[in-house]
């Protein structure tokens, strides 16, 4: 029941659809926001989904574009609302993943200089990048003449609500150095909270970052390819056989299209199914990859899916 | 329209080109000044301008100060200029504002002090101006208190800008009807001195990436700095020249506006930019090649004291 790459079909889905669908798949990869919880309420029935799909032998990811948190503060959240079997290492965020691209993929020589908040800045030290971080609590310069570290490398920019003028100013000057890296950890505009409030989120500093400097910044999160590469380098999977569930179309689902993976939309998030079908309908080319392959209300679905079969 | 040529401007070209307008339109940062320095010979150029009967205006997309504040500047340096002859963004922005949204209500502002000012001249109230540091958790900025009479979001060079402020827009800017107007989308600003930061144009884009929405600008290359000016003093735009630093705001508004274009090598463009601009064929590009162009103003001295 896989569905073609060229003809996304978003499907809805339910009871023995999506167990056919689960059974031809060993890794299933969840996005968090808006797919298993919401700000601090759980998806009801996300933490039952998930012991479920293990107990099933499936391997469980976790993937956000979430920065604001390390892995370890993830794993709490999971234990806060309810879930019982998720490791820090099924856990990848785009605060993750950065550092690990830095230390893995381009092997910096040099230092980072941070944007970002504590969820970034500590995944940085666990992964044992030398950073150069603003202290704005003790600024050191003024927007007319600021100091700068001769050994920086990379600017990488993530969510950061210290982010104020200066720490523009100092990333575009040493952006103006083509051998220096620019990373964006995502490109998530706003950033959900509960209740369908939001946020400034990573990509509208990236976006000031990258007028200033006339340059593009490399996207760690989704859509992007790298945190899918990220899991399959640790856990050797096979796109073909893992499903990407994700509440997000232009994140997301673009993610498992670029990625090769199977898709599917949940409805309990940002993206409507009318939104889905709009892009399915949409004459340009490129819009076909926002479609998802299969769609349910929530992944509370997968429950009865079991069930129907045992019953 | 003039058809755009390129053409260097020389000899006795510069007499005929100067009889054939009334009234000259200037940038000010790589044109008539670098930060606090004259472009050399540039007072002498405008001052001779006048005595010969033209108009002379300063059209700046800097936002950083008020007309009073830029007369005193010109002053200071020599240039025989009045307040009235100079518009500035803080000034138009807040001309937009009244006579083109006429707004009803009050303007979060992104900007600084003379925003604040210009604003307040033609009696539009706003919040917002000066330092914002974060405090609390995420839900809180979410829930920051909003004004109800603020009815505009408005984006000009803030050196205080921060992430606070970014969430303040946004959390106005999540009610459709809340309008958004920038300044200007440079993306360096020149400060005094020499040196150069990242312009208004990265603040916007990171209110305009937020908020998913496009501002309305209202500096150049868009017409209403030019229609600011022809409301206030009677112009013949076939005999209106642009004299500017930069292909894609100063050039561009003139070609907008059916001006002839001047450009001068002082500032930022170069005619290597124009050139490009003229062979890419390409219809928007087309805007960006200027009529003339010279080293610098100052090459149109021998014709204005011959």
């Amino acid at each position: 029941m896989a569905g073609l790459v060229s003809s996304r079909g978003c499907h809805k889905i339910r009871g023995s659809q999506i167990r056919e669908l689960l059974d031809s798949k060993l890794n299933v990869l969840f996005d968090c926001d808006g797919v298993i919880w919401n700000g601090e309420t759980v998806v009801a029935g996300a933490p039952e989904v998930v012991t479920l799909l293990k107990q099933q032998g499936k391997k469980v990811f976790f993937i956000t574009n979430n920065c604001t948190r390390p892995r370890a503060s993830y794993v709490t959240k999971f234990i806060r609302l309810g879930f019982t079997d998720v490791a820090e290492e099924e856990i990848f965020s785009s605060a993750y993943c950065s550092a690990a691209y830095l230390r893995d993929v381009a092997k910096l020589q040099g230092k980072v200089y941070v944007i970002g908040c504590q969820g970034v800045v500590k995944e940085l030290r666990e992964a044992g990048v030398p950073i150069v971080e603003e202290d704005t609590d003790a600024p050191t310069g003024t927007i007319y003449d600021y100091p700068l570290d001769p050994d920086v490398k990379a600017v990488l920019v993530g969510y950061d609500e210290k982010f104020d003028f200066i720490k523009l100013a100092k990333a575009c000057c040493y952006l103006q150095n083509t051998e220096c890296l620019f990373l964006a950890t995502d490109p998530d505009p706003w950033h959900p909270l509960r209740g369908g409030r939001i946020t400034p989120g990573s990509g509208s500093l990236t976006a000031a970052v990258e007028t200033a400097s006339s340059r593009k910044a490399t996207v760690i999160g989704k859509p992007s390819c790298f945190m899918f590469e990220c899991i399959a380098s640790q856990f050797n999977l096979d796109p073909g056989q893992s499903l990407m569930v994700g509440d997000r179309l232009e994140t997301d689902i673009l993610f498992g299209a670029n990625c090769g993976l199977d898709t599917m939309l949940t409805l309990t998030g940002v993206s409507t199914l009318e939104e889905a079908h709009g892009y399915k309908d949409s004459d340009d080319p490129e819009r076909k990859d926002f479609v998802p392959d299969y769609v349910v209300e929530t992944i509370a679905d997968f429950i009865e899916a079991y069930e129907e079969e045992e019953g | 329209m003039a058809v755009s040529k390129c053409t260097r401007l020389n000899g006795p070209l510069i007499k005929q080109m100067l009889d054939s307008v009334d009234s000259v339109l200037f940038d000010c940062d790589g044109v008539i000044w670098r930060g606090d320095q004259a472009i050399p010979g540039a007072p002498d150029v405008i001052n001779l301008l006048k005595k010969n009967g033209k108009n002379v205006f300063f059209v700046t997309n800097n936002s950083t100060k008020t007309r009073k504040m830029y007369a005193d500047k010109l002053a200071l340096m020599g240039f025989n200029a009045t307040e009235d002859e100079v518009f500035g963004t803080a000034y138009c922005s807040a001309m937009y504002l009244k006579n083109v949204s006429r707004l009803q209500g009050k303007v979060y502002l992104i900007g600084s002090n003379a925003m604040r000012q210009e604003l307040e001249k033609v009696g539009i109230q706003q919040t917002g101006v000066g330092p914002d540091p974060i405090s609390g958790v995420q839900i809180d900025w979410a829930n920051v208190p909003l004004d109800p009479e603020v009815k505009a979001v408005v984006v000009g060079f803030d050196e205080h800008f921060s992430y606070m402020k970014l969430n303040r827009a946004l959390q106005y800017l999540n009610n459709p009807d809340c309008l958004l107007v920038g300044t200007n989308t440079d993306t360096r600003l020149p400060l005094e001195g020499g040196k150069a930061v990242p312009g208004t144009g990265c603040i916007l884009k990171a209110v305009e990436t937020a908020a998913q929405r496009q501002a309305q600008t209202v500096g150049k290359p868009n017409h209403f700095m030019y229609d600011c000016v022809a409301s206030q003093f009677s112009l013949d735009r076939t005999r209106c020249l642009m004299v500017g630093d930069r292909l894609d705001t100063d050039i561009l508004l003139g070609s907008n506006c059916g001006l002839k274009t001047l450009l001068t090598l002082t500032g930022v463009s170069t005619v290597a930019d124009a050139e490009a601009h003229q062979e890419s064929g390409c219809p928007k590009r087309l805007g960006m090649v200027p009529d003339y162009y010279v080293e610098s103003i100052a090459e149109l001295l021998p014709a204005l004291q011959g």
